[in-house]
């Protein structure tokens, strides 16, 4: 008896299963009358949990769109998760975003590494993904773009117009990089080889010095820079090991000019490199905050949502910078919200400004949203502004 | 070139005396209760943040802050044998490891929770910026500090362990619990302080490390695993093993990283591990190994 009744049990679970997906068939997967299911997964504990901000800047961005009513009255639940910055967790947790919170759309996932784990099961899955924080040009001749929409530079552009700019404007003949090694680090690297070839002497590249994530020693590094003689150095790293370098090499009186990624905007380096921080030449891809009233605007509301983002503005309000495409096509797309209805609203964007990212095109070709950078100093604590947008080619 | 050799070895020299602080205390509790603490690391940053608060919000001056620090940290490492380690009697030798593994999770999780994942800058007496010059040598005042007040504290320990009442304790739990225990030592309460000591002088690492690396919840884990090869390397139950283990060790990386390859500089603390664990198992200091019964 026991054992009938466990199979009667069994087949209406069964049943119940079997007949949830054709209930609901007409809705896709995260959207509901009333809501849609974004999700992500970054590093919130590890050696780069400081990037997590990322995560919590769209988080507080959320909860402010929701409370200004959602988008066509829907509202936004954001599911993040962590990875610690170690690609085997970010595939769990992408899987787990997509057949158990059932999330419409990826925001973000932080890493060049993660962001290539967890490519072919988001394309295979047909899951929406709004810029990972990845090197852009690893898109660069991908085929099953249909589903991915990008407004993150490329390393490789980056560190090529950091070289140009370097040689040209400011007469460095000997350039050295330090960089982190892994795609992040090497595919900057990459740009500057390449600029340096195609300079055609004008700048030698003396010195490509690589850095792990968890070394927190760099006084060796600092002296095979010294060493290498060069009169200019372009970093790839993380803040903190970006401020590290730069204090061993003040420390043994080295001070070369000093050129950055843009992930070194963050007004933390002043604080943690304190006056070696001074003169350096960085990109940026969207106004930095401290000098654009949209930007300091949304800074506050970040604040207002989560105090504690405010020893992190620039990795915070970069989360924002993701995420305003995203909300763009949900206001194009309408009421009637499907993931190609998605898809074709996105594709209608042309030359759109948010709150934080500007100038963003996509196109049914297109998934490059943006393809410019400019270059500020950073000075006794502030940002100069020194050029206009400098474009690079549409690669995807 | 010497001049350049010579200016890689001090700054070995002064990171490698951070890492023997490290491996003291790996190797007084490998010593005491044959388990590899992998809590010391996290033990050791949560109390280099609770200076950084005594410091920067309370307004403590440095000087008694560090002492504070010292007694909390010592407290928290002594507790965790006593209310937790303690009380795991059916485990394993491995069992009890992973409890340690565990509680390092369980802390890191509450530096990230209370303090923040970001990096912070840790004040220090020091000026890292100020160098003294020796030829065309360079030492920055807070690099020769450390160094000082390693090679201090390295002594003050020695004092404690040969020419105490309490370290002849130590040493006789370490040598033989049982029979210790039988001649009256309180086990127990020796352990928890061996426990103590060496969280004590994990956040004087720490502390000594955080000025110059910046704070953040992870600082530990590099010092952590370099402090653990030295350890390997000095002989896991040799303190003056470790000693020479961490100083070289700092010294040859540092060495290595100048003149053969930086990229890999930070894998030569594990190939070193391999090497040893091979050729000589018992590390450069350490008793012959034999299976204890």
């Amino acid at each position: 008896m026991g054992r009938f009744l466990w199979r009667v049990l069994a087949l209406a679970v069964a049943g119940v299963m079997l007949a949830g997906p054709t209930l609901t068939g007409a809705q896709e997967r995260g959207i509901t009358p009333t809501e849609v299911v974004l999700g992500s997964s970054m590093p919130l504990s590890g050696p780069a949990a400081y990037w997590g901000a990322v995560g919590k800047g769209i988080d507080a961005y959320v909860k402010y769109v929701n409370d200004q009513g959602g988008i066509h009255g829907r509202k936004l639940r954001f599911v993040l998760r962590d990875d610690s910055y170690l690609p085997p967790r970010a595939v769990a947790n992408v899987r787990e975003l997509v057949e158990r919170a059932g999330v419409f759309a990826i925001v973000g996932l932080i890493g060049t590494a993660n962001a290539f784990a967890v490519r072919d099961y988001i394309v295979q899955n047909r899951v929406i993904w709004i810029t990972p924080t990845a090197d852009s040009s690893i898109w660069a001749g991908f085929r099953q773009k249909r589903y991915l929409f990008v407004t993150y530079p490329s390393y490789v552009h980056e560190g090529a117009i950091l070289t140009r700019y370097a040689a040209e404007k400011l007469g460095v003949k000997n350039v050295a990089v330090f960089y982190q090694n892994d795609l992040y680090g090497q595919k900057g690297l990459l740009g500057v080889k390449r600029a340096v070839a195609a300079l055609k002497g004008a700048v030698k590249l003396v010195s490509a010095v690589p850095y792990e994530l968890v070394v927190t020693d760099l006084s060796s590094h600092a002296l095979k820079l010294r060493e290498s003689g060069a009169d200019a150095v372009i970093l790839y790293a993380t803040p903190r090991h970006g401020a590290l370098i730069v204090r061993e090499m003040a420390k043994i009186g080295y001070r070369p000019r000093l050129l950055a990624s843009f992930t070194l905007t963050d007004p933390i380096m002043f604080t943690l490199a304190g006056e070696a921080w001074d003169d350096v030449y960085l990109t940026a891809f969207f106004p930095l905050p401290g000098t654009d009233p949209k930007v300091d605007e949304t800074l506050q509301i970040l604040f207002r949502y989560d105090p504690t983002l405010r020893a992190n503005p620039f990795n915070s309000v970069a989360g924002v910078a993701f995420l305003e495409p995203f909300l763009e096509g949900l206001r194009r797309a309408g009421r009637d919200l499907t993931t190609d209805r998605f898809i074709s609203a996105m594709e209608t964007i042309r030359n759109w400004d948010g709150q934080v990212i500007r100038g963003v095109t996509f196109g049914p070709d297109r998934r490059q949203g943006i393809n410019r950078i400019y270059i500020v100093r950073a000075e006794k604590g502030r940002y100069t502004k020194l050029t206009d947008w400098i474009e690079y080619p549409v690669e995807f | 070139m010497a001049a350049l050799a010579l200016q890689y070895a001090l700054n070995g020299l002064a990171t490698g005396s951070l890492y023997v602080l490290v491996a003291l205390g790996i190797v007084i509790l490998y010593r005491t209760s044959r388990i590899l603490n992998f809590a010391h690391g996290d033990v050791a940053t949560f109390g280099t943040f609770v200076a950084f608060t005594l410091i920067t919000r309370l307004g403590v001056a440095p000087p008694l802050a560090y002492l504070v620090t010292l007694g909390v940290t010592g407290f928290l490492g002594a507790g965790f044998y006593y209310f937790i380690l303690r009380r795991a009697k059916e485990a394993t030798l491995l069992g009890q490891i992973v409890i340690t593994l565990g509680f390092a999770l369980v802390l890191n999780g509450i530096v990230v929770v209370l303090w923040g994942a970001d990096t912070k800058v840790f004040p220090s007496l020091l000026s890292e910026t100020k160098v003294y010059h020796l030829g065309t040598i360079v030492i920055s005042q807070l690099s020769l500090g450390s160094l000082l007040v390693g090679f201090l504290l390295m002594a003050l320990l020695y004092v404690l362990v040969q020419s105490t009442k309490v370290g002849l304790a130590m040493r006789a739990v370490s040598q033989n619990p049982l029979a210790a225990q039988t001649l009256g030592i309180p086990t127990r309460r020796v352990l928890a302080l061996s426990w103590g000591v060496a969280s004590a002088l994990g956040v004087s690492a720490g502390i000594l490390l955080a000025p110059v690396t910046l704070l953040d919840p992870f600082m530990m884990l590099d010092p952590f695993l370099k402090g653990f090869a030295a350890a390997v390397l000095g002989g896991m139950d040799s303190p003056p093993g470790a000693v020479v283990g961490g100083l070289a060790l700092g010294v040859v990386e540092s060495l290595f990283g100048g003149f053969v390859s930086v990229a890999f500089k930070a894998t030569l603390a594990f190939a070193i591990i391999v090497l040893v664990l091979t050729i000589r198992p018992e590390g450069l200091f350490g008793r012959e190994y034999k299976k204890r019964v």
